[in-house]
């Protein structure tokens, strides 16, 4: 499959009055046309701004991409002008919000909204785009679309609400769907559905689809490919197998032991990574994680480890030691 | 006992409610509420009497005077000492006071309406545009014609003072120039150095044209504002001096800046609602400022800009929508303190020109009677002022109930 995105080397800042914060801290990923890629990592870890920054959306100031390239369909979208990208966004890349609460406008109809896209880019009359966004809702499961267009969104529950930003995301057949934490404010039902509907629009339109979250066990359901990040760095990369059953990185490993499990004895303590991630104003020479790493040693708190390609397929960790901790996990 | 079989049940989907608008939401809750009921009946009878008072009380300020009839008290029925009815009195001239309380209504209410016009239509954008862009990412084209305005803006002190309009567009285009040469490939202190001397030389030469001394004053100026072009101003210093403007008015008490922009301006109704309206504007500019900012922080406003909408279209489509309803409450609230202060203009005479009837100024040409026991002169229209300024307070009480988005379902 062709690559449809390719990052290099991109470096996000936020200037504040503290001092400079360091969000995204240089990473390189491809992205392939139609593979759904998870990335994951705590709060803060620089997922969202990753995402915002490939969209441009970050406010400059305080925020600034400092360095890096984003080549979308052989264009490097940091170099576009600023009207050449609002043709990009919403058309080749759309974006689904984390909370469906605030993400629609209260003061519209929800088919206002729809067909504001449409028209926007798909140079259709609103008789058209009115038809096209009845088709959009019900073929993200809103029954009565007909009657659902003029419905305002507090008249949606949470989980409508996030089917029709969805619709919307979807209403310009986008190639990358970048969805930011799209089930953390849904409860755990209502997230399995959007999960089974993002995976079944995903097969029917052939989109690629970035999934940000911190949940692993919803990515697990739905990647192919996991980026784990953590104080603004990829630190593992890999096929998902590849993540959760050769877990090559000492974080990784820790995230996926602190998930809790039903087959645990009623009563153990959950697991947790002890201490608190770097300060992104003042990162440290060596890893990001070395202070809070069991496997450290003193090369790690002098020098970063660079995304070095591991054993498996297309598996790549930023550890000095990962080999060793192959050899302690072993598949 | 009867069955229900399956035929009998209706097959409701009862998760879609009837189609309604937020405004019909809006009004619906509004009519309900007590409070908002008197106000609007209020509002209603004040308005529709000042509207039609022509086709019922006909009157022409200037031939109506009688003195046989001067300081009469009200009186329902006639009499032979007083064969005309005025059921508010008469005053000093003895004019009819409920005729004049009703046509002042016109003039009160034209006060209120203009100068609360005024303050939105200044005070709104510049409030927009200060929430706006105090938070986003301000792109090329715009900040050319930002660093043009505000070149303009900053340029128009020196110009006055030399009385060289040609300065200002100097320095629209030193700011013009500034934002389209971001780069210069020159160090920070370097650039701002350049633009400085280039400020020095727009506001010196044409200064010193006109004399030595006005060409110091306007380099030194001169100076300032070029090193503050040179500093490529963005989104943040935008909101930064729109504030500042805002807060310079702000600072002098609202009446004695009317009285002042009066004085400026010339006596007479026109100039008192410009004056009114000016002093309203920071009230406004500041109310949509803080609604914008909070508005622009909604989820919805990055959803439009990830789906390619430009920031005009946002400002306008997506955020101007969501900040009517504080405006709207204050607008009503507005009119009440306009029609004060329209009040207040009259009585100190800098209003309505005499004859003319306006409340304010009814009051003050009646109250030196008051110890000679013509109480009628004063009380009735300053009843008129009290209950016209309740009437649209508790219309804006009822609003502000009315239009709450935390009462929204």
């Amino acid at each position: 499959m062709e690559t449809l995105l390719q990052i290099k080397n991109l470096k996000t800042r936020f200037h504040t009055e503290d001092g400079t914060v360091h969000a995204v801290n240089g990473i390189f990923y491809d992205l392939k046309a139609g593979e759904v890629l998870g990335v994951v990592g705590e709060s803060g870890c620089g997922k969202s701004v990753h995402a915002l920054s490939i969209m441009r959306l970050i406010p400059c100031p305080p925020g600034d991409i400092e360095a890096g390239e984003v080549w979308f369909a052989g264009r490097d979208l940091l170099k576009l002008s600023e009207s050449g990208m609002r043709q990009v966004r919403g058309r080749d890349i759309a974006m689904v919000f984390q909370d469906p609460m605030t993400s629609l406008n209260p003061v519209y109809t929800v088919g206002f909204q729809i067909v504001e896209a449409l028209t926007l880019h798909m140079q259709m009359d609103t008789a058209q785009a009115r038809q096209r966004a009845a088709e959009l809702l019900t073929m993200v499961g809103i029954p009565g679309a007909k009657q659902r267009l003029d419905n305002y969104p507090h008249q949606f529950s949470g989980g409508m609400r996030q089917r029709a930003m969805i619709a919307m995301a979807l209403s310009c057949e986008p190639k990358l769907l970048i969805a930011d934490e799209p089930t953390t404010a849904l409860d755990v039902t209502i997230q399995a559905q959007i999960v089974e509907l993002v995976k079944r629009l995903q097969e029917e339109l052939g989109m690629a689809v970035m999934w940000i979250t911190h949940d692993l066990g919803v990515v697990a359901e739905l990647a192919q490919t996991i980026n784990v990040m953590y104080a603004g760095f990829i630190i593992e990369r890999g096929d998902v197998h590849d993540i959760y059953k050769r877990t090559r990185h000492p974080y990784t490993l820790g995230l996926l032991g602190s998930l809790p499990r039903l087959d645990e004895a009623p009563g153990t303590k959950l697991v947790s990574i002890p201490g608190l991630p770097p300060d992104l104003i003042a990162l440290p020479k060596g890893c990001p994680f070395a202070a809070r790493c069991i496997y450290r040693i003193d090369r790690c708190i002098e020098e970063n480890p660079p995304l070095m390609p591991a054993d498996g397929l297309d598996h790549q960790v930023a550890c000095w030691r990962w080999e060793e901790i192959a050899g302690r996990t072993s598949s | 006992m009867a069955q229900i079989t399956v035929q009998d049940l209706e097959v409701v989907d009862f998760a879609v409610r009837e189609h309604r608008s937020l405004w019909k939401d809006a009004w619906r809750r509004l009519i309900s509420s007590h409070t908002a009921q008197l106000g609007l009946l209020i509002v209603a009878v004040f308005v529709l009497t000042s509207t039609f008072a022509h086709f019922f009380w006909e009157y022409n300020p200037k031939t109506d005077l009688d003195y046989t009839q001067r300081l009469k008290a009200p009186n329902l029925i006639p009499t032979e000492e007083q064969p005309e009815i005025h059921p508010f009195g008469t005053d000093k001239l003895g004019r009819d006071i409920f005729t004049r309380v009703v046509h002042g209504g016109w003039n009160s209410m034209r006060v209120g309406l203009v100068a609360v016009a005024i303050s939105l239509v200044i005070g709104v954008p510049l409030g927009l545009l200060a929430g706006f862009y105090e938070g986003m990412g301000i792109t090329s084209l715009e900040q050319i014609l930002l660093m043009g305005l505000i070149g303009l803006f900053l340029g128009l002190l020196p110009a006055w003072i030399a009385m060289q309009p040609i300065q200002a567009f100097l320095f629209a285009a030193l700011g013009v120039a500034a934002a389209l040469l971001p780069n210069l490939r020159l160090s920070k202190r370097a650039r701002l150095g350049l633009f400085a001397t280039l400020g020095l030389l727009a506001g010196g030469i044409p200064g010193l044209m006109v004399a030595p001394l006005v060409g110091l004053i306007c380099g030194v100026l001169g100076l300032f504002i070029g090193a503050m072009l040179g500093t490529n101003l963005g989104g943040k210093a935008l909101s930064d001096i729109i504030m500042r403007a805002m807060d310079i008015l702000l600072s002098f008490p609202g009446y004695l800046l009317a009285i002042a922009i009066v004085a400026f301006l010339g006596p007479g109704l026109e100039k008192g609602m410009i004056a009114i309206g000016i002093v309203g504007i920071p009230v406004y500019a500041r109310l949509t400022r803080s609604a914008v900012l909070s508005v622009a922080q909604k989820e919805y406003i990055l959803a439009s800009q990830a789906v390619g909408e430009s920031h005009g279209r946002i400002m306008s489509r997506h955020v101007f929508p969501n900040i009517l309803s504080p405006i709207i409450v204050q607008g009503t609230m507005g009119l009440a303190s306009a029609i004060l202060y329209g009040a207040a203009l009259g009585f100190l005479g800098l209003g309505a020109i005499p004859p003319e009837p306006e409340w304010g100024a009814m009051l003050g040409d009646s109250y030196k009677y008051l110890s000679s026991g013509a109480w009628w002169a004063v009380v009735f229209p300053g009843l008129a002022i009290m209950l016209c300024v309740l009437g649209f307070n508790l219309l804006g009480d009822g609003l502000r109930d009315a239009l709450d988005p935390k009462l929204r379902v």
